[in-house]
């Protein structure tokens, strides 16, 4: 099974020149992760860049940059071999029998807390985030409803667990969804009988548009 | 000629590998015989092929003279040191450079956060471990070039600013004057067009 839903190009294209906010990158990068259909348009970009540079007309160097290279190859490298895969960091209780990304397992998930019946959720704290923008899982039983709302900014979902469905189709894991200001009272419903677990990435905080979901917001915080 | 000397030193001195006498001088090659026997001539060729492209490339994405030679001697130094790790026979040297050039930029763009008109636009980053997964083979390499000269010249101009000025999609909207659907919808013609090429086969349209 891969992912149906899949972000647009222009988001793709904002990851890949590296101009993305922290809580966007995670969740294209949580796609992609998911997503050979998604990891093969990078490659099309980067087969597209590297025939771009093949092609440039070079800009002369220094005179001396020819030399200059062959003397920094001599020196010693004096910074400490960078591993490639990060750490995992150390993995919260609750998660344990969700089968994380690769992109989450080393991001740092701080404690959950419930905000409904069978609702929790658990930030994740991301370097250089800006601060109207929240980043989090979220956890839904089987079976429970999301509070109606609208979003003020861009909202990304990405499943990682479970189904739900709303006015744009199914999603199951790997599916990336994006809302804006102009999906009006956007209402996923869970469906089927397995817990729903996703990422969401908030540009701005969503706004309840029921006086339940008034009274949800402060204890949420989304 | 060249080619006849790197054979002869090669078969005599240096321990090279049938295939990469065969096509000696290609990028892979050279990366090959620097990861082989950190062959400093090899080094020095790529050099002086890459180094002044990178810089070109880098300065259309607005960096200044200087900030992109530096750019492009880090870059050129990254590929002395991960030579050991580039895979000839899995990989074009050329989307493999152009990766390293492209992560060196991004990552400076993050920690200057010298930002020309969108003071959110970039940030610190923690490494992006998609950009250098993004390996590409030779034969798709070469089928996306022919490929990129085949599209239709409103795609092309598309992909240029993109690439070469670093844009977004609005900003590619505002510099043409058209609508931002329409870079949409052209961006995702050429972007279909040229995965389709490298598949071989055709894949779904995206919701």
């Amino acid at each position: 099974m891969s992912a149906i839903h899949h972000p647009g190009e222009d988001l793709l294209w904002d990851y890949f020149r590296g101009a993305l906010a922290p809580g966007l990158r995670l969740s294209v990068s949580t796609h992609l992760d998911l997503c050979p259909q998604c990891r093969d348009d990078l490659r099309v970009f980067t087969a597209i860049g590297g025939a771009l540079l093949e092609t440039t007309e070079g800009v002369a160097m220094s005179d001396n940059a020819l030399d200059l290279a062959l003397a920094r190859i001599e020196r010693p490298v004096d910074l400490p071999e960078v591993s490639d895969a990060p750490a995992p960091a150390r993995r919260p209780a609750f998660l344990e029998g969700f089968e994380l990304p690769p992109s989450l397992q080393s991001a740092e998930i701080r404690g959950r807390y419930f905000v409904a019946p069978g609702v929790w959720m658990a930030p994740i704290a991301l370097p250089g985030e800006p601060r109207a923008a929240k980043t989090y899982l979220m956890c839904v039983k089987a079976g429970m409803e999301m509070p109606e709302h609208t979003h003020r900014g861009r909202e990304i979902t990405v499943m990682l667990q479970g189904q739900y469905r709303d006015h744009k189709g199914l999603y199951q894991r790997g599916d990336f969804s994006q809302c804006d200001e102009a999906d009006d009272r956007h209402m996923p419903v869970m469906m089927g009988d397995v817990d729903c677990l996703c990422l969401v990435a908030q540009e701005a905080a969503i706004i309840p548009k029921t006086w339940l979901g008034w009274l949800l917001k402060p204890i949420a915080r989304i | 000629m060249h080619f006849d000397r790197a054979l002869t030193i090669g078969s005599s001195v240096r321990m090279i590998s049938p295939d990469s006498k065969n096509c000696a001088e290609t990028p892979e090659a050279l990366i090959t015989r620097i990861a082989g026997t950190r062959d400093r001539a090899a080094y020095a060729t790529l050099f002086t092929r890459f180094a002044p492209r990178i810089k070109a490339f880098v300065m259309g994405q607005g960096m200044t003279a200087q900030e992109a030679e530096d750019l492009a001697q880090e870059a050129l130094l990254n590929v002395w040191r991960k030579a050991h790790m580039f895979d000839a026979s899995k990989a074009s040297a050329v989307t493999w450079i152009y990766s390293i050039a492209r992560n060196l930029r991004i990552d400076a763009a993050r920690k200057a956060k010298r930002v020309r008109e969108l003071p959110e636009d970039l940030w610190q980053g923690d490494g992006d471990k998609a950009a250098d997964e993004q390996i590409v083979d030779t034969q798709s390499a070469q089928i996306i070039k022919k490929m990129l000269d085949a599209l239709p010249p409103e795609q092309k101009d598309i992909l240029r600013l993109s690439f070469y000025e670093d844009l977004s999609q609005s900003d590619i909207a505002k510099t043409l004057s058209i609508p931002l659907g329409t870079v949409k919808s052209r961006l995702r013609l050429a972007m279909t067009r040229l995965r389709t090429a490298m598949d071989g086969k055709s894949t779904g349209v995206k919701s």
